[in-house]
């Protein structure tokens, strides 16, 4: 038995291809069409180009989309493997105008700093149960501190979070998270935490959550920074809270260039953090040269990361690391692996058919964090 | 009297039964411990006891005692701190020596090595094993030198109460939940549960009935994913060590797995307590009872035949 052929082929054969039958089908299948390892992406209107803007790494970006014959149709499509999700948008050019866009037939979006993007889904991708609000679980709270940083030279606000049954009497690890605000905006990360720690998957711990003021200055190896978060964010919290006072029991955590400030502070203050979440890590180097093409910002980045693979020093005991396939980073992610294991350290790395987005690093948050603080299931026997 | 072990009562309700079959008249001590701040809701728990249940409480004195007596709480807060210091250096070790025990059995051995080098592999895990034994009774001696159960008025007065709703009962019911909670609390209130009082118990609480108490769950994420021996229960039934959810819980497909554990413990029946499982236990017997599914030296699962009261790894 042959295939099925896709919706948007069959589409094409109908003939006559009138108004209604395009209404139709838009509204039948909105976009993209997922069909097996393949997706269809629909724009309808009068344009001179459509395409789909992308950042996936091996898919050509603007993917451009094909008027169908005397329709105001456009259509491309593309392979797309089982688990995979991708985030675009819709590029209209109009004359020498261009236009960008959340695809109007697709409700699903996510959102970042930057904006909103469109979401394709593939077959088999599913958003972790665990994402969403459990009413059974009890939830943790968010208090609004604001530390006063002689390294920064400002009132520095950090969101501290407490798990739920808070108890002083109770010891807590401690897990400190670059761009706090974006982790708890777009990974929804105080109802992860909620959740997981309720499903016995992570041990109750203490979070706090750091928004940067300039993140491309401050994240890539800036001693300041690092001496905020090891010299008066560790004492200041250590001092309030009933932490755990090991190594073993602190983690910094961070995603992109919020990784580069959790590896770099560790780096720079051996022996105070026992491990690492790197999500996604800007992780880029040169093995000869300078011409790294990441753009000034990327400077400070390569030349610590490039400086750290010279000679690899062993910070912190424990990384758990993760990078999507379809970004640019994949490839330093995992040039970094061994190197990170070859220095004494236990790397627990893994990848996601998913691209350099915040949904990307919530779904993660899962397997990461309960490999690192993990919770009392062997405990519970109900 | 009779022990009657179960398995998990969440989908299969077994404990109404196996209570009205101790065919007993009066209250039932019911201790549920383990589920921690949900102790005082045991409605549901009274209900399947005909309404005979009567809470010891015991998760609610522990907090009380930690809350009104500062010098105990102090101890046994900084005994809870080794202990969990020890846990971390236990797991290290163990992870490792189980970790040698696997990678022993999947080597080749054309000439005949493997057995002698699989027997050391675990006679290493057991050493593991009994220093932590060690080192956990020495932490429990230190704290009993500097902190003592009996010199706390406010835990002798919780006593008084808890041996009065004993003496009452005619049977005692032992919950799941969080089994170093359930252990915690029957330590600080040196529960004894008397030979003549019949007991029925299921997961965590079944757990607490054994001498040994063994933390297994093959499926988590955890970084010591060997089973992990924690502390002393009650020793009612010590021949045994109870494994509740197993088929959830273990990977029993893996007799290479099971092998590695149940061989840790030969002198041990290793029982699996899955839904609907009912084990009864005569006074005086403590093998497991025909029908029982255990856990054999060679990793294999097996029922129980009706030798009533095989002794603990006999003819296995």
């Amino acid at each position: 038995m042959s295939p099925r052929r896709l919706a948007i082929n069959r589409l094409r054969d109908r003939v006559p291809l009138d108004v209604a039958a395009i209404d139709r089908f838009v509204t039948r299948y909105g976009s993209p069409i997922v069909e097996g390892e393949r997706a269809t992406f629909l724009w309808r209107g009068e344009a001179d180009g459509v395409s789909v803007r992308h950042r996936v790494v091996g898919l050509p970006d603007p993917l451009p989309m094909k008027r169908l014959p005397e329709t105001d149709l456009f259509a491309v499509t593309t392979v797309l493997p089982e688990g995979s999700r991708v985030e675009y948008q819709i590029e209209v050019r109009r004359g020498e105008t261009y236009e960008r866009f959340d695809d109007p037939l697709n409700p699903r979006l996510a959102h970042s700093p930057l904006g909103s993007s469109s979401v394709c889904a593939a077959v088999g991708y599913r958003v972790p149960d665990w994402v969403q609000p459990d009413p059974e679980a009890r939830p943790g709270r968010l208090l609004e501190e604001v530390v006063r940083s002689k390294a920064l030279r400002r009132d520095q606000p950090v969101q501290v979070y407490l798990p739920a049954r808070f108890i002083e009497a109770i010891r807590y690890p401690l897990l400190i998270v670059h761009d706090g605000g974006d982790y708890l905006g777009y990974t929804a990360m105080k109802t992860v935490l909620d959740n997981l720690i309720h499903r016995l998957d992570v041990a109750p711990l203490v979070v706090a959550f750091v928004p940067p003021r300039d993140r491309l200055k401050e994240y890539p190896n800036y001693a300041p920074h690092a001496r905020f978060i090891a010299r008066e964010l560790v004492p200041w919290l250590s001092g309030r809270l009933p932490l755990r006072d090991t190594p073993e029991a602190r983690c910094l955590m961070g995603s992109s260039f919020g990784g580069i400030a959790s590896l770099s502070t560790a780096v720079r203050y051996p022996d105070l953090f026992g491990s690492l979440l790197l999500e996604s890590a800007s992780l880029v180097f040169t093995d000869i040269g300078f011409e790294h093409g990441g753009g000034p910002h990327f400077d400070p980045v390569v030349k610590f990361v490039n400086r750290y693979r010279a000679k690899p020093t062993r910070p912190v005991d424990r990384i758990a690391m993760t990078c999507g396939v379809y970004e640019p980073l994949i490839t330093p992610n995992r040039s970094m692996v061994p190197v990170f294991r070859e220095a004494g350290m236990a790397v627990h790395y893994t990848e996601a058919r998913d691209g350099h987005n915040w949904e990307n690093w919530r779904d993660r948050l899962g397997e990461l964090l309960s490999w690192l603080f993990p919770g009392p299931q062997k405990f519970v026997y109900e | 009297m009779t022990t009657i072990l179960l398995g998990p009562q969440r989908f299969t309700v077994t404990v109404t039964s196996a209570v009205r079959s101790l065919d007993v008249d009066g209250p039932v001590a019911m201790i549920n411990a383990g589920w921690e701040e949900r102790e005082d809701d045991d409605a549901e728990l009274v209900k399947k006891l005909d309404g005979r249940g009567r809470n010891l409480r015991l998760y609610n004195r522990l907090v009380d005692v930690m809350t009104k007596d500062a010098v105990f709480a102090k101890g046994a807060l900084t005994f809870r701190d080794r202990q969990e210091e020890l846990r971390k250096f236990y797991g290290v070790r163990l992870q490792a020596a189980v970790d040698a025990a696997h990678a022993v059995l999947h080597r080749s051995s054309p000439h005949g090595l493997k057995t002698a080098a699989f027997t050391g592999a675990v006679q290493g895990v057991r050493e593991v094993d009994r220093w932590y034994a060690d080192q956990l009774k020495e932490l429990y001696r230190e704290m009993d030198q500097q902190v003592s159960v009996r010199d706390s008025s406010v835990i002798g007065w919780h006593r008084g109460e808890v041996e009065a709703i004993l003496r009452d009962s005619v049977a005692a019911v032992i919950a799941g939940g969080h089994v170093g909670f359930l252990l915690q609390s029957l330590r600080m209130f040196s529960l004894e549960l008397p030979e003549e009082l019949p007991v029925v118990a299921w997961s965590a609480g079944a757990m607490a009935l054994t001498e040994r108490v063994v933390l297994f769950h093959d499926f988590t994420p955890q970084q010591v994913t060997a089973a992990e021996c924690h502390d002393h229960g009650l020793a009612r039934l010590p021949g045994i060590i109870a494994l509740p959810y197993a088929r959830r819980r273990l990977r029993l497909d893996d007799p290479e797995r099971l092998a590695v554990l149940a061989r840790r413990f030969p002198s041990k029946q290793l029982v699996l307590l899955d839904d609907g499982t009912i084990l009864r236990f005569p006074s005086g017997q403590t093998g497991a009872p025909a029908g029982a599914r255990v856990v054999t030296q060679l990793g294999a699962v097996e029922t129980v035949g009706d030798r009533v009261g095989t002794a603990a790894g006999e003819g296995r």
